[in-house]
């Protein structure tokens, strides 16, 4: 134990570091090459066909960010450690605040590309009612925290609950939208698996921006993962410090 | 200046139906006369390229090193302060 608590840091630095530097140079040259990089020239979307590359990483994050909230309180739920309840907590924020921009980037994409001078901010395109819903049930999960004083009940509760939410993440991004008309690709088939669907001069920004902005959502989520263990110590200072016996850096 | 005040009986003109797409142009303040200027130098040339797509360029990267300075700030706090909380514990044990 007394070893153990001297690496018992939510995070491991030297990775932590060693993301944090990859992210801030790939998402630098994601702007700059998203903003100057050559597109195709398309009726309608025009230069926002650029969006992609920003719009588009933000529902990855918080895919991420649901599953990895989703692994730790089913971990939470097998051994009780307050430290999986934190991360389950923290990853849900993050995919809270990730689906938010999101949602509101998309509003304003729409309605000046395809619902251009209709003034419709909001057509209930399927995707986006989805995605709606989606972060009404992740609310949903932090109002049932609130709702609960006792911090095990509350753990345990909201752990079963989120693993109930996290099966409804596919289905309502992926499965539902596909089976209607819809803005988004994907319904004519996986465009990720498409050779047509994405200029390849586009891929070479569009993929590393998706991988820099799951970085930088790692980045704030451990960053919140390590201000709430550093509260949680200082509540409850040495032997009771939360300490997971598994291993660092984890996500 | 005189001020015409709008009297209540008056009727609101009607706003001229606008044919689109020649809306935009209406709007038009461009010098049609351009004074014979020298060609830009130096920064300006660079920035005024692409219908001044580098100056939204650079607008966008001073917001992301400025969020970016953020974030290794609040990390560096945070370190200082796990520092701090490991300390503690190994004195307790």
């Amino acid at each position: 134990m007394s070893s153990s608590s001297q690496t018992a840091l939510p995070v491991n630095r030297r990775l932590y570091r060693g993301v944090r530097g990859l992210v801030v140079v790939v998402l630098t040259g994601v702007i700059i090459a998203g903003f100057v990089g050559e597109i195709p020239q398309l009726d309608i979307l025009e230069q926002s066909a650029r969006n992609l590359y920003f719009h588009v990483p933000m529902w990855f994050s918080l895919m991420a960010a649901t599953i990895v909230s989703a692994y730790h309180s089913a971990h939470y739920l097998r051994r009780g450690n307050r430290v999986r309840d934190l991360r389950a907590r923290e990853a849900a924020r993050i995919a809270l605040i990730f689906g938010g921009l999101g949602i509101v980037t998309g509003m304003v994409w729409a309605r000046f590309t395809w619902y251009e001078g209709t003034g419709v901010w909001w057509n209930f395109d399927p995707k986006q009612s989805m995605a709606a819903v989606l972060l009404l049930i992740y609310g949903g999960y932090f109002v049932l925290r609130d709702a609960i004083d006792a911090p095990e009940a509350r753990g345990r509760i909201a752990a079963v609950y989120n693993l109930f939410a996290v099966v409804t993440m596919p289905f309502l991004l992926y499965i539902l939208p596909r089976q209607m008309p819809s803005l988004h690709p994907g319904g004519e088939g996986s465009p990720a698996f498409s050779q047509t669907d994405l200029a390849p001069a586009m891929r070479w920004v569009f993929y590393p921006s998706v991988l820099a902005f799951l970085g930088l959502a790692w980045l704030l989520y451990t960053q919140r993962v390590r201000l709430s263990w550093l509260r949680e110590g200082l509540a409850a200072p040495a032997s009771s410090a939360p300490v997971d016996g598994e291993q660092d850096g984890e996500l | 200046m005189t001020i015409h005040p709008l009297r209540p009986s008056d009727a609101p003109t009607p706003r001229p139906v606008q044919e689109r797409p020649d809306t935009a142009s209406a709007y038009d303040s461009t010098w049609t006369e351009q004074p014979v200027a020298q060609a830009p130098e130096g920064l300006d040339r660079i920035m005024g390229q692409g219908g001044k797509i580098y100056v939204v360029l650079a607008v966008v990267l001073l917001i992301w090193i400025g969020l970016v300075t953020v974030l290794f700030r609040t990390d560096r706090k945070i370190d200082r302060l796990e520092r701090r909380l490991d300390r503690h514990i190994s004195e307790d044990e």
